[in-house]
């Protein structure tokens, strides 16, 4: 891709106001949203097992206009300074797949199924605000739903590309786009004002060493992205599990036996996950049939 | 130049309208979705609002409330349109919250002094703060007075947040409003879900806040208000602070000191049974319950239950 492509491909991301999700969530949520009884807490629950939802509150709650700029890095505070009728507003204002795929189901459970790693490794190795980085890990492929959203030509020519040649996404995304969802996930990020915390592990989740500020939240989410890759709870549109960065596994120093606690921990939060997606699939028919 | 959002369908404004609108100088954004509606009153809020009633179904109402609960631009007028026979069986204007009503098929002389006038009221009635965009102390005077004069029981609460200066002396006053803007938005936030109905939030001044809630919530408000505190207020804060859970600054007397990271105090007096008849007596024993809550290490509040 030339130059003046990428800038094109920049400045037409700076303005994507609506990345879709998933109608079976927002349906959910909008029906939490009528019940007297929800607590903002409750919805923020839900609001944080989706990644665009969750990266579009963020996105409110740093911009200019709420006055905390490039401040919030946590879900959990997002939705303290934000209040139950910002939320609501959110969710009238969400935009939804109009025609679903598995593709989009998959990418979700992905994401949340990285989000899930990064707070159980995150918890054990210590660090001060774990819930940041599994805010990290749930949005770390928010560039993939941009991809597709705006060059829907490009994303069908990858797709095609990694089902023929059975190579990495990310290696098809670079011979197409001359670029990968890493990049674009992190043109997003810093234009909506995110912090610096939450830019970097979605820029370098392929390759934590470039993280400067972040470098550690980077190799967490890194780690997850393919652990839960490994798990095959969802899939980042790829057919492969990537490779492990040595870097990155340098700086978790995960023993054996952490390893194997992790796992295990791992796997039986999956399970909500997996449980959840029947949730929202269920939401979604009950909808359809309204 | 006024931001004008409107919200009907496709032929909702007439040509005519929007020619003269655009000629005085409004700028027109018009949206026929109540999601984009929405979607722009979060992102980029107009000044003022005009919707079509039956927007959208019972969008008309979902907009008008997202439009009220925008704190950061707090009085956006809102003009509803409708058709004259729609009065006929009269409207709950509770359930409307709307400042004004026009009527339709419009003439567009009267559309532009119904929009002139609401932004003209809007300016008298504005004593908020410029920062919260909270109300200030006119409001607050008034609504202390109507807890004193009502018969139930209230909690009138006074918020301030704890080595504040020093705060604003290590960051910077930018960053100083940032942490005044999130204690604001901490207490209308926990203040609307719990408090509810009857229940109030203005902002005195600087790092003083007043909220009002009825007597049998005042524990939980407060309880969750210092744990919401608590979880956002690191946000705020470099990480070598945090790690420390100190920061040395300087004190009133230029010496240098240990301040504990920031915290919020709240003093609360309970009104009620006509303990009190005006407003300077609550604040005089909220500085005394204040007095004693400041001396406590971290986030607290202390309620003031005393009979006369």
């Amino acid at each position: 891709m030339a130059a003046d492509d990428k800038d094109k491909l920049r400045k037409a991301l700076r303005e994507i106001k609506n990345l879709p999700t998933l109608p079976g969530i927002v349906a959910k949520l909008s029906k939490m949203a009528e019940n007297p009884d929800t607590t903002t807490a409750q919805m923020g629950q839900v609001i944080g097992k989706d990644h665009i939802l969750a990266a579009k509150l963020l996105k409110l709650v740093n911009s200019a206009f709420y006055g905390f700029p490039q401040r919030i890095s946590s879900l959990s505070s997002a939705i303290i300074l934000l209040g139950f009728n910002v939320i609501k507003s959110l969710i009238i204002s969400a935009s939804i797949f109009e025609i679903m795929e598995d593709q989009d189901v998959e990418l979700w459970q992905h994401s949340l199924g990285c989000a899930v790693v990064c707070n159980v490794v995150a918890k054990r190795m210590g660090v001060s605000d774990p819930e940041e980085i599994s805010t990290a890990g749930l949005i770390h492929d928010i560039g993939k739903v941009a991809v597709k959203m705006e060059l829907p030509r490009q994303y069908a020519e990858i797709n095609a590309i990694v089902k023929e040649r059975q190579v990495p996404r990310r290696e098809a995304e670079l011979e197409v786009l001359g670029l990968e969802h890493a990049e674009v996930g992190s043109w997003l990020a810093r234009s909506w004002n995110l912090p610096n915390k939450l830019v970097e592990p979605v820029a370098f989740h392929h390759d934590p060493g470039k993280a400067k500020e972040a470098r550690l939240a980077a190799a967490i989410v890194h780690f997850g992205d393919i652990m839960v890759r490994g798990l095959g709870c969802g899939h980042g549109e790829d057919i492969w599990v990537p490779a492990l960065n040595p870097q990155a596994w340098e700086l978790l120093q995960l023993t054996p036996t952490a390893m194997d606690e992790i796992l295990d921990e791992v796997e039986e939060k999956l399970w909500d996950v997996r449980g959840f997606s029947l949730d929202i699939k269920a939401e979604l028919e009950a909808n359809l049939q309204r | 130049m006024s931001r004008l959002l409107v919200a009907g369908a496709e032929t909702f404004l007439p040509p005519g309208c929007r020619v003269l609108l655009e000629a005085k100088g409004f700028k027109l954004k018009s949206c026929q979705r109540l999601q984009d509606a929405v979607a722009q009153v979060l992102e980029d809020p107009p000044d003022m609002l005009l919707v079509e009633k039956g927007f959208a179904g019972d969008g008309d109402r979902q907009l008008i409330r997202a439009v009220s609960a925008c704190l950061q631009k707090a009085n956006i007028p809102v003009l509803l349109a409708l058709d004259e026979k729609e009065l006929l069986t009269e409207m709950d204007w509770g359930h409307f919250a709307v400042d004004d009503i026009v009527l339709q098929p419009f003439s567009p002389e009267v559309l532009l002094a119904r929009l002139r006038l609401a932004e003209a009221r809007m300016m008298r009635v504005f004593d908020n703060n410029p920062l919260s965009r909270l109300p200030g102390n006119t409001s607050i005077l008034r609504a202390i007075q109507k807890t004193l004069d009502s018969d139930h029981g209230f909690g009138i609460c006074y918020v301030d947040i704890d080595n504040f200066k020093p705060y604003n002396d290590r960051y910077g006053f930018a960053r100083g409003d940032e942490v005044l803007l999130m204690v604001a938005r901490i207490i209308v936030n926990v203040v609307e879900e719990m408090g509810r109905d009857e229940s109030f939030v203005g902002h005195v001044g600087g790092d003083d806040f007043v909220f009002i809630v009825r007597e049998e919530k005042i524990t939980p408000v407060c309880e969750r208000m210092l744990k919401n505190f608590d979880l956002v207020r690191n946000m705020f804060l470099s990480a070598e602070d945090v790690a420390a859970g100190a920061f040395i600054g300087k004190d009133r007397q230029d010496r240098e000191t240990r301040f504990g990271l920031l915290s919020i105090s709240i003093a609360v007096v309970t009104t009620g049974s006509g303990k009190y008849h005006h407003a300077g007596e609550v604040s005089a024993v909220a500085s005394q319950v204040k007095h004693y809550v400041k001396q406590l290490d971290g986030s607290n509040y202390l309620i003031d239950r005393r009979d006369n």
